[in-house]
């Protein structure tokens, strides 16, 4: 599974993904290629229904593509079996959601170290390292808090220290900001910003916030399955 | 382990009611099975068929019950005129079954020199009966009467002193017994005696004496020779099957574990499937995610299995002590065998750790896919 390193952290090359919905046959992605520099801060903007989503689970290895090769810190995705995608993500990828995704039955300490605890770490050294993580997010005093005792937008910073605990390759966000108010949208974008400045953490993130594109180092529209460099309008938009 | 402990410990809670909901459905099938143990463990000495007797009775021709029977003098003189190097002793038996102090008693009037000789009656307490108003007691009917030596107890309208407590090897400690010349008067011998009692010498053999007693045209007509043995087997037999009965069922109540469980989980995994997806997306792999599940359950069951059993000691305490129930005036004692108890621990295990394994082939499709529009 491994490939012999490359410049670029990712490498997509005519993925293709094609579902039935019913009796209609959905191309959301249509030869898509991507390549990711590490350290980078990628933006993929679009419509909705446009393919972003779609893009980030075959990226995440959530799903596997229908045609195509994608290549993720060395890791050949589409010839992947179930149980190697599962360490793959584990080991390599960050996931934040739309909706956050947090445990509500853990408090935001424990909703950060579940990468950790995933890859066996016993939970006290966990603990102190998600502890670290929630610092860097500005929460460590809010460790004991239950989600439905957090903003929006702390539990946004929750779930990106989630994302970061486990030193992944990557962190694919899928609309970080997408259920917050501009405020805390601005804070989140302010908080990746500067784990990608700071720690050389690779970002991708898909959107349709447009000040996303600010502290991007290379954007992309993906519009039906279909993915081109960003146009100088939409970038200033 | 303990991080583990932790998770589940937080998730129960957090799931609190339907935990209790799933204990509680558990701990009902847990007790069930409890109480069907207990009640075939008290059936057990009712269905151990006790050694082969040597000797036979005679009853009224083609009569099972011997309540049913009807005998006179004449049959006891003729068996001895047809066997008389085989047959020691032949003495009559009245039988009757009669409602005593709301209960139904086997009352049994014999020669009181046969007690402890032919019936083999141990007189534990107090003294044989005389030919006046006074019976001896099986031990068991006494502890379930509450009769001791002195009581007197009022049997056909005529009271009756206990004179003493009588056990025996047999199943029929449960029974009231009086001499024979007392019952004669009690029941003014209507319907005559009973059962013909034949006690064969050590030499005999008690299928071939039987066969040919039954073989003589004089006691063929009118009755029919068992072996004592085999006139019991038949009783023995439903007994068994009762017992056979309240273990299958136990069975099938522990079952409806895995039905409970596997509903629980698969409700659980359809309102859930959100945060066990993404918990797949987080690394964990489908046999951690099973792991985790399976022990979430064994916890469940354990503490259902705790609450049956506290449950199912005091029912069966509160019954030994404030409800007798007998058959046959033998009292029937309920009891928590541990080995009963052990292997209900063994099986409810199992059948929940089924009904969740037949929902974990679910959890490979389970994905957060939250948040994308695209």
């Amino acid at each position: 599974m491994h490939n012999p390193p490359s410049e670029y952290l990712i490498q997509a090359r005519g993925v293709e993904k094609h579902y039935r919905r019913g009796k209609v046959l959905v191309e959301a992605l249509r030869g898509v290629d991507l390549d990711v520099p590490r350290g980078a801060f990628v933006v993929i903007v679009g419509p909705s229904g446009g393919g972003k989503t779609t893009l980030l689970h075959l990226l995440g290895g959530i799903d596997r593509p229908s045609a195509g090769k994608i290549c993720v810190d060395g890791q050949a995705l589409e010839t992947a079996s179930e149980a190697d995608l599962t360490r793959f993500r584990r080991d390599h990828i960050g996931f934040v959601f739309q909706f956050y995704n947090l445990l509500p039955s853990l408090n935001a300490l424990d909703n950060v170290i579940l990468p950790l605890l995933a890859k066996g770490w016993a939970r006290k050294k966990a603990r102190q390292s998600g502890m670290a993580f929630l610092e860097r997010v500005g929460l460590q005093a809010r460790w004991q808090h239950m989600p439905g005792e957090l903003s929006g937008g702390e539990q946004q910073r929750v779930a990106i220290a989630r994302a970061m605990v486990g030193e992944p390759a990557v962190i694919l966000a899928d609309e970080p900001t997408g259920d917050l108010d501009s405020k805390s949208a601005n804070s989140i974008i302010s908080l990746m910003s500067e784990l990608n400045q700071r720690l050389g953490v690779t970002f991708i993130v898909a959107t349709h916030n447009l000040n996303l594109l600010k502290p991007s180092t290379c954007s992309y529209e993906l519009e039906d399955g279909l993915l081109s460099p960003c146009s100088s309008s939409t970038s200033s938009a | 382990m303990l991080t583990l402990g932790y998770f589940i410990f937080k998730d129960l809670v957090y799931d609190r009611w339907r935990s209790l909901l799933t204990v509680s459905g558990i701990a009902v099938t847990v007790l069930a099975y409890l109480l069907l143990s207990s009640f075939a463990q008290a059936f057990q000495v009712f269905s151990q068929h006790p050694q082969m007797s040597s000797n036979l009775v005679v009853l009224a021709v083609d009569v099972i019950d011997p309540m049913e029977s009807s005998l006179d003098e004449g049959v006891l003189q003729t068996v001895q005129k047809i066997a008389p190097d085989q047959i020691a002793q032949v003495f009559p038996v009245i039988f009757r079954h009669l409602n005593i102090q709301d209960q139904i008693m086997e009352i049994r009037a014999v020669p009181l020199e046969q007690m402890p000789t032919s019936l083999a009656l141990t007189l534990d307490e107090g003294s044989w009966p005389d030919d006046q108003p006074e019976i001896v007691v099986g031990e068991d009917l006494a502890r379930i009467a509450a009769w001791k030596t002195g009581s007197k107890v009022k049997i056909y309208g005529t009271d009756f002193l206990v004179v003493g407590l009588v056990s025996s090897g047999e199943n029929n400690s449960g029974a009231i017994w009086m001499t024979y010349s007392e019952g004669q008067r009690l029941f003014s011998m209507r319907r005559g005696f009973q059962v013909g009692y034949l006690c064969l010498k050590p030499s005999a053999n008690p299928e071939s004496v039987r066969a040919l007693l039954q073989a003589d045209p004089r006691i063929s007509s009118q009755y029919t020779v068992y072996l004592e043995s085999a006139l019991s087997s038949g009783y023995y037999q439903v007994y068994h099957n009762l017992l056979t009965l309240s273990h299958i069922m136990g069975l099938v109540a522990l079952l409806a574990i895995t039905f409970g469980t596997y509903n629980t989980t698969n409700l659980s995994l359809t309102e859930r499937g959100h945060e066990i997806g993404l918990l797949r997306v987080l690394g964990f792999s489908q046999g951690k995610l099973c792991g985790f599940l399976l022990a979430r359950t064994l916890v469940l069951t354990l503490a259902a299995f705790g609450v049956g059993w506290i449950i199912a000691v005091v029912f069966i305490n509160y019954h030994r002590t404030h409800i007798a129930m007998g058959l046959s005036a033998a009292p029937i004692v309920l009891n928590l065998p541990p080995s009963a108890g052990l292997l209900g621990l063994a099986l409810a295990i199992i059948f929940s750790s089924l009904g969740v394994w037949l929902t974990s082939g679910r959890l490979g499709g389970l994905s957060p896919l939250a948040g994308g529009d695209g």
